[in-house]
């Protein structure tokens, strides 16, 4: 095994801190960074907190730089405990979703609330780069199939 | 001292987070580090009503008990319960002050978009018009960081003579303000935005009753919008 895995040149696969490369290296801890849960081959973020613009693009960074190191198959965020999402919001959550399946992965959304869902409707975003499903079982559940 | 802020935080410690319950105290003003002993019946039960219904809001579990628990302990100094006799429909019969939120940081659209959520459920709007509210006011506060630097977001109470309650969104920036090519792209929904979907003024105009957006080059921006209560 190599300790070492060569992160490609891909910017965004650098660890923040440090000039180490970091790739076999979890969860550095970067000041008020997401975790990054590994469940077999898939990569579960919860998001507990406030979800502000700068958290949400360092999360983008890290997810990258995690499904490539861990050869991910899936990535679920669970935003049961998010009240509010805007259309900036929503644009990185389909970022993500882009980009995670250019590396050929797929993305789940769980646990949109009722008055989030009725209300991106209303305002004619889309969600249309990630899937969805209720919950977290079900996600892991229909990323087995695929 | 026992201040309102020392007591009522004790009580909520575990059951709210601190960042909550900040905010929570700060929509009491100066009534929230003033000493119990010193406050007034009429400040008493505007607190008590206050913390009510933040308090039925955020807490996950037992929000009856807590209350109790708070009105117990702003009558602490045996002056009475008349605190207590104001629970229930009454909350919305006096308008809470207008309310003006500087937005100068990335982090204060976080700020603005959970006070004005606290303030939609206040005045008794919907749970999900609170939500969309908050929406709204989070499209607005994101622009004036993305394209103007800094500016406000003022939430207005309103009642109009019928009785139904609405809230009145400000949002007011001095940036380079919008080009009239470009409104006219934001409104076909051709405009593509570098950092987000172009689609924020548009989703806001669709969650709203009534929109209005003022930019001349000049004096920058002022969007002003209204979401009313159900009749």
């Amino acid at each position: 095994m190599p300790a070492r895995i060569s992160n490609g040149g891909s910017p965004s696969a650098r660890p923040r801190i440090g000039g180490v490369n970091v790739g076999l290296v979890i969860g550095a801890p970067v000041e008020q960074e997401l975790p990054i849960i590994q469940i077999r081959n898939c990569l579960l973020v919860s998001i507990q907190t406030e979800l502000h613009d700068r958290l949400a693009l360092d999360l983008q960074d890290s997810l990258m730089a995690r499904v490539r190191t861990v050869n991910a198959r899936g990535v679920i965020l669970d935003v049961s405990a998010v009240e509010v999402i805007d259309s900036y919001i929503t644009r990185i959550l389909n970022d993500i979703g882009k980009s995670v399946r250019f590396m050929g992965a797929e993305c789940f959304i769980v646990g949109i609330r009722p008055a989030v869902a009725m209300t991106l409707i209303e305002m004619g975003v889309e969600l249309d780069s990630v899937h969805t499903a209720l919950n977290l079982d079900l996600a892991l559940e229909r990323l087995e199939l695929l | 001292m026992k201040t309102v802020e020392k007591e009522v935080g004790a009580i909520l410690a575990g059951t709210i987070s601190s960042i909550t319950q900040r905010s929570i105290f700060n929509r009491l003003g100066g009534l929230a580090t003033t000493p119990i002993q010193q406050l007034t019946p009429g400040d008493r039960a505007t607190v008590l009503s206050e913390l009510e219904n933040s308090v039925r809001l955020f807490a996950r579990s037992n929000s009856t008990q807590l209350i109790a628990s708070i009105a117990k302990a702003l009558t602490a100094d045996g002056s009475g319960t008349q605190g207590m006799a104001s629970g229930g429909g009454s909350a919305v019969t006096a308008l809470p002050a207008p309310r003006k939120l500087p937005i100068e940081q990335e982090k204060d659209i976080a700020t603005a978009r959970l006070e004005a959520w606290s303030e939609a459920v206040r005045i008794g709007l919907s749970k999900f018009a609170s939500v969309k509210v908050a929406t709204a006011v989070s499209e607005l506060a994101r622009n004036i960081i993305f394209y103007a630097g800094n500016g406000t977001v003022e939430l207005r109470s309103l009642k109009d003579d019928r009785g139904v309650i609405g809230l009145q969104i400000i949002a007011t920036d001095q940036g380079p303000g919008i080009p009239s090519s470009k409104l006219d792209e934001i409104w076909a929904g051709t405009y593509k935005s570098q950092r987000g979907m172009g689609k924020g003024l548009v989703a806001v105009k669709k969650l709203v009753d009534d929109f209005h957006l003022d930019s001349r080059l000049d004096p920058g921006t002022t969007v002003t919008c209204v979401f009313r209560g159900e009749r």
